[in-house]
């Protein structure tokens, strides 16, 4: 077992059980706080498959980036400290059916998908911002542009609901 | 190509007595070496000389009581602050409480390791260095968010609220700023940007003098790594006149201590990213340090390149003391924004000039395939640069 098989390991571990915890914990901030480490665990296991950009790509825009967003979220919300995972009294029973089905059907199809086992996994650590960079601007320019579209107009999306509604003032005043 | 911290150490101590110890000896022993001897006194001193300047921007003395010139007041400082009462608040959230400044610290001190000091020596040597350095660098906004939430406080809600919008919202101009050196030297790697701002022979002089874009961009840069440390004019969070202390208000002892560190921890590693980016790191004009030769062996190994390695750290921590010095400059000069002031000042002027500049530093590129400005004035005047 190597020292990266052993990394990876860990952080599939780590993964697992602040994943547990995001979905089972009944303080939703701790939830929260439990889902960086989540995130930090992706993080760590796109850095020791060699995907050295992805990982801090993950860092910089889900931990710095949509945890902030979340936590704000969480911290607006009602009930922090109070609510409990059985609280909606005896309603789980449809949903756990449904997710018992979900979950039946996705492993069936796991196990029946022909996985490529390719070696493309990146044991080098060589760096992958340049083919990201290549790829970006050659084969993938409009899927590129079509996403800077969609941000962009996000955006805007939020300056609109943002910005103050002086002019509606002005008219009804006069 | 630089060795890390950890082959450095190896390579020495097997030299000097013998020994073949384990390399993730040395990794977990250049962790502790940054960190305790020069994270840790350097963010001591850095409170002992901003206590000096502030009394000098003030007329005062300052601290002169502990030793000459009161020079060992931040040893006193810490000791105060490790026998300190550490309390907690009854309401306050104990878990998230004690992770908060663990998250700030990690953030700030991780970055570190991807500061090239010299050209020999790098904590990590990574190829996306710069890129990386900011993604740790929101830890430290999620861990001032979560300790000024954990506390059951007003005031600290407040600051830290700010301090998140804040720092979220200059991280874009900061990275604009970056990649606008990115561009010019073509890599994410820290070690290869410092190595290209070489002033010899065909190799361009410091990327803030490569094009006049990449020189306003530095200032961009500067304004928003102010406004990251959280230091004045942009110290909304912590407002001392509006919100007792701001996020930290209810932190006590070393946690309150390991805010304090992680601020002038922050402070030192954008000036050192801003040395290292703009100001060319290692390398002084018109004289290579490389070339210096003593001739001092210790055993088999040249001594040379641990020479080498010393005085390009001290020539970086020399630029890096610069910056430090305008930062407090700037401190004891400047009041504080308003908060709409702070927004204004990101959104409306430093990221559209920041973007401009990005994309007309590109253009430069393209024009003039990669020619710093000294180069293209010396092709226009005839003179090899």
């Amino acid at each position: 077992m190597s020292t990266v098989d052993i990394f990876v390991l860990a952080m599939a571990i780590m993964g697992v059980i602040s994943a547990a915890l995001v979905a089972f914990h009944p303080n939703i901030l701790h939830a929260a706080v439990s889902l960086i480490f989540s995130l930090l665990s992706v993080a760590g296991l796109y850095g020791a498959l060699g995907a050295d950009f992805l990982a801090a790509a993950q860092l910089i825009i889900y931990v710095g980036g949509i945890i902030v967003v979340i936590l704000f979220a969480v911290m607006m919300s009602e009930n922090i400290y109070r609510s409990r995972f059985l609280d909606n009294g005896g309603k789980f029973l449809f949903p756990f059916t449904l997710s018992l089905v979900i979950l039946f059907g996705l492993s069936k199809f796991i196990a029946a998908t022909p996985w490529p086992r390719t070696e493309v996994v990146n044991r080098n650590l060589t760096t992958t911002v340049e083919s990201i960079g290549l790829a970006l601007v050659g084969p993938y320019a409009i899927v590129f542009q079509y996403v800077a579209i969609v941000l962009l107009s996000g955006l805007i999306g939020a300056v609109v609901v943002a910005r103050p509604h002086h002019h509606e003032d002005e008219k009804r005043g006069a | 190509m630089p060795q890390s911290l950890a082959e450095f150490l190896d390579y020495y101590v097997a030299n000097i007595t013998g020994w073949n110890l384990p390399i993730a000896l040395f990794g977990l022993l250049s962790a502790v070496i940054v960190i305790l001897l020069f994270a840790m006194p350097l963010g001591g001193i850095c409170t002992y000389i901003e206590r000096k300047l502030a009394a000098d921007f003030q007329e005062r003395v300052g601290p002169n009581r502990v030793g000459p010139l009161g020079i060992f007041q931040f040893f006193a400082d810490g000791v105060k602050m490790f026998l300190k009462e550490d309390t907690i608040s009854k309401n306050a959230d104990r878990m998230i409480f004690n992770l908060a400044p663990c998250l700030v610290t990690a953030g700030s001190l991780g970055a570190f390791a991807m500061i090239p000091f010299s050209k020999y020596v790098i904590g990590a040597n990574l190829e996306i260095g710069v890129f990386f350095v900011m993604a740790l660098g929101s830890l430290v906004s999620l861990g001032i968010l979560l300790g000024a939430w954990s506390s059951d406080n007003k005031w600290s809600l407040l600051g830290g609220i700010r301090g998140a919008a804040q720092i979220v919202s200059y991280e874009i101009p900061l990275a604009i700023a970056v990649l606008s050196v990115v561009v010019v030297s073509g890599s994410m790697n820290m070690f290869k940007i410092v190595d290209v701002q070489g002033s010899g022979a065909g190799a361009h002089f410091w990327n803030i003098f490569h094009n006049p874009f990449v020189l306003i961009n530095f200032f961009i840069y500067f304004v928003a790594a102010l406004a990251e440390c959280n230091r004045t004019p942009f110290d909304l969070p912590e407002a001392e006149s509006e919100l007792v202390s701001g996020f930290n208000t209810e932190f006590s002892g070393m946690r309150f201590g390991l805010y304090a560190l992680a601020e002038f921890a922050d402070i030192i590693m954008f000036s050192c990213i801003a040395t290292a980016l703009f100001l060319g790191g290692w390398h002084l004009p018109f004289f290579q340090i490389e070339n210096i030769d003593l001739g001092l062996k210790i055993g088999d190994a040249s001594l040379n390149p641990l020479i080498h390695t010393l005085i390009m750290t001290a020539v970086f921590l020399a630029k890096v003391a610069v910056l430090v010095f305008v930062v407090m400059w700037i401190r004891w000069t400047l009041p504080r924004l308003r908060v709409d002031q702070l927004m204004d000042l990101c959104w409306k002027y430093l990221i559209p000039i920041g973007f401009a500049n990005l994309f007309l530093a590109s253009l430069w590129m393209w024009i003039f395939s990669g020619k710093s400005m000294l180069q293209v004035l010396g092709s226009l005047l005839g003179v090899s640069a």
